[in-house]
């Protein structure tokens, strides 16, 4: 009897850490930004979740070439491709459905902002940047995107 | 039992590496790798695309701003009032605080709703302000505008978009604890259905009711906003309120050069029943030319800098807030203003 209380419990234990784990992960994959400039790939790495860029409408700037990180504030990454570039970082799970503590970057005027992600259902993401408070802030909704394969 | 225990181990840890994402690990800032695979893809759920509200390089929204504006001296003449005569006075300077504030309440996809709030003052020197009652209440009291405002962008799809904008302002010579009556309220609404072609290219035509002639008028409205292929230069214009031509030097600096009709109505309460007027309303109107010079100082802390020619359009005053339109009815007074050189400065916290 004892063996069958220590194994349920075991087991509803092992259940919660796996639902937690499956809601957590819910914002893997590709999405799409609200303007549909670009397309974001999350990932994650040990706990914590990055998305980088991996499709932009207009990869190329005004003289043809691959847009590059110009506007980074650090002079020494102004050269590197803004294709591949980890513009979130460092979120964290904190649970409802909601990824806090990270940044985001905007390659378009160089700054980073405070970030809330909060998933409004398995295909929306309320992506919220702020300075400060989130009062200070703007949401963008991205969209998740699903892959056709090719033929 | 033994079995069955190790058997919903065996289950939990086979759905734990079952559901191990296909992630890839991210060791440095930059990745390289075949992206071509992303081009080709649909919104999960069949989702909605839609237009933004801006095009590339425009100019970053303004969350908060204080700034301090200053005319140089000119010279105000004066219509006959009371005893009166009329009379050339010369104003030293005008100048005021301006606050602004502008916050996001609804930033979706589908429908962006912006509410703000706004102050403006100015304050009047002129010399021999004693010999006539509205250049005596123009120094004594100043003329004041507090205002709210609000915006409504809805794009209907990714090409087509309705953007809505109204204001409700209480202009005058108030003091703030001798606040003027709510029934004063001016309001101001705008109404625009646009095309955003690409994202270089945003425009649209609509109707206005403005107070910027200093008057209530009707007048047809075309917002454009446009960066050229170069983005170097763009076009940020809501004819026939404002036109600038922007040059980019980085995103952090930015320059103008262009034109803003501002405007409004202000009951002159301290001069009320002064010659037979019963609701004083001084219809000021400025066209200001100028140079704009924009700059991140830090993160998101921009500051302004104007410089500029002030030209007056309208400082008559009537009685009432009649509809005058395109009409030439005669104003209770005829003012004039000589032109004057202004600059403005302000700090601002931008929207990212």
């Amino acid at each position: 009897m004892k063996q069958i209380i220590l194994s349920t419990t075991f087991f509803f234990l092992c259940s919660s850490f796996v639902v937690a784990q499956e809601e957590a992960d819910a914002i893997l994959g590709v999405w799409e930004s609200g303007s549909g400039k670009a397309r974001i790939k999350i990932d994650k790495s040990g706990e914590l979740y990055y998305g980088r860029i991996v499709w932009l409408r207009e990869p190329k700037d005004e003289n043809g070439k691959p847009k590059v990180d110009k506007n980074n504030p650090d002079e020494k990454l102004r050269n590197k491709p803004l294709l591949g570039y980890r513009m979130l970082k460092n979120f964290s799970f904190v649970g409802d459905k909601t990824w806090e503590d990270g940044t985001i970057y905007d390659p378009e005027n160089g700054s980073t902002y405070s970030c809330t992600i909060e998933m409004k259902n398995k295909n929306t993401l309320d992506v919220r940047g702020f300075i400060g408070v989130s009062l200070f802030g703007r949401t963008d909704v991205w969209k998740r995107v699903t892959i056709k394969k090719r033929s | 039992m033994r079995i069955l225990g190790v058997l919903w181990l065996s289950f939990c840890t086979v759905q734990s590496f079952a559901q191990e994402p296909d992630t890839t690990i991210v060791d440095d800032d930059y990745i390289e790798e075949d992206f071509s695979i992303y081009a080709d893809v649909e919104i999960a759920g069949g989702g909605k695309r839609f237009c933004t509200s801006k095009v590339f390089d425009q100019s970053p929204n303004k969350l908060v701003s204080l700034g301090w504006d200053f005319q140089g001296s000119h010279t105000l003449t004066l219509d006959e009032l009371g005893d009166s005569p009329a009379q050339d006075l010369e104003v030293q300077s005008v100048q005021g605080f301006r606050f602004g504030a502008n916050f996001p309440v609804v930033s979706k996809t589908n429908i962006l709703i912006n509410l703000g709030v706004n102050y403006w003052e100015s304050h009047y020197r002129i010399d021999n302000r004693d010999q006539h009652p509205l250049a005596q209440a123009l120094q004594a009291r100043a003329l004041r505008t507090s205002g709210v405002l609000a915006t409504v962008f809805k794009p209907l799809n990714e090409t087509h978009f309705i953007l809505f904008q109204g204001a409700a302002n209480l202009s005058g010579d108030y003091f703030f604890p001798d606040f003027q009556s709510l029934n004063l309220t001016r309001y101001s609404a705008t109404f625009i259905y646009g095309w955003k072609k690409h994202d270089r290219l945003l425009y649209g035509f609509g109707l206005t009711r403005t107070y910027r002639i200093g008057e209530a008028n009707y007048v047809p409205v075309l917002l454009y906003n446009y960066t050229f292929p170069s983005r170097k230069w763009g076009i940020e214009a809501v004819f026939p309120a404002r036109a600038n031509l922007r040059r980019s030097f980085s995103s952090r600096s930015l320059a103008f050069i262009g034109y803003e009709l501002e405007g409004q109505s202000y009951r002159m309460g301290s001069i009320q029943g002064l010659d037979g007027i019963a609701d004083p309303e001084l219809r000021r109107s400025e066209l200001r030319i100028r140079a704009t010079f924009e700059h991140s100082l830090k993160d998101f802390i921009w500051v302004s800098a104007q410089l500029g020619l002030r030209y007056n359009w309208n400082f008559n005053l009537d009685d009432g807030d009649l509809f005058r339109g395109f009409g030439d009815e005669d104003y209770a007074l005829e003012n004039d203003l000589t032109n004057a050189l202004y600059f403005t400065i302000s700090l601002n916290l931008v929207s990212p």
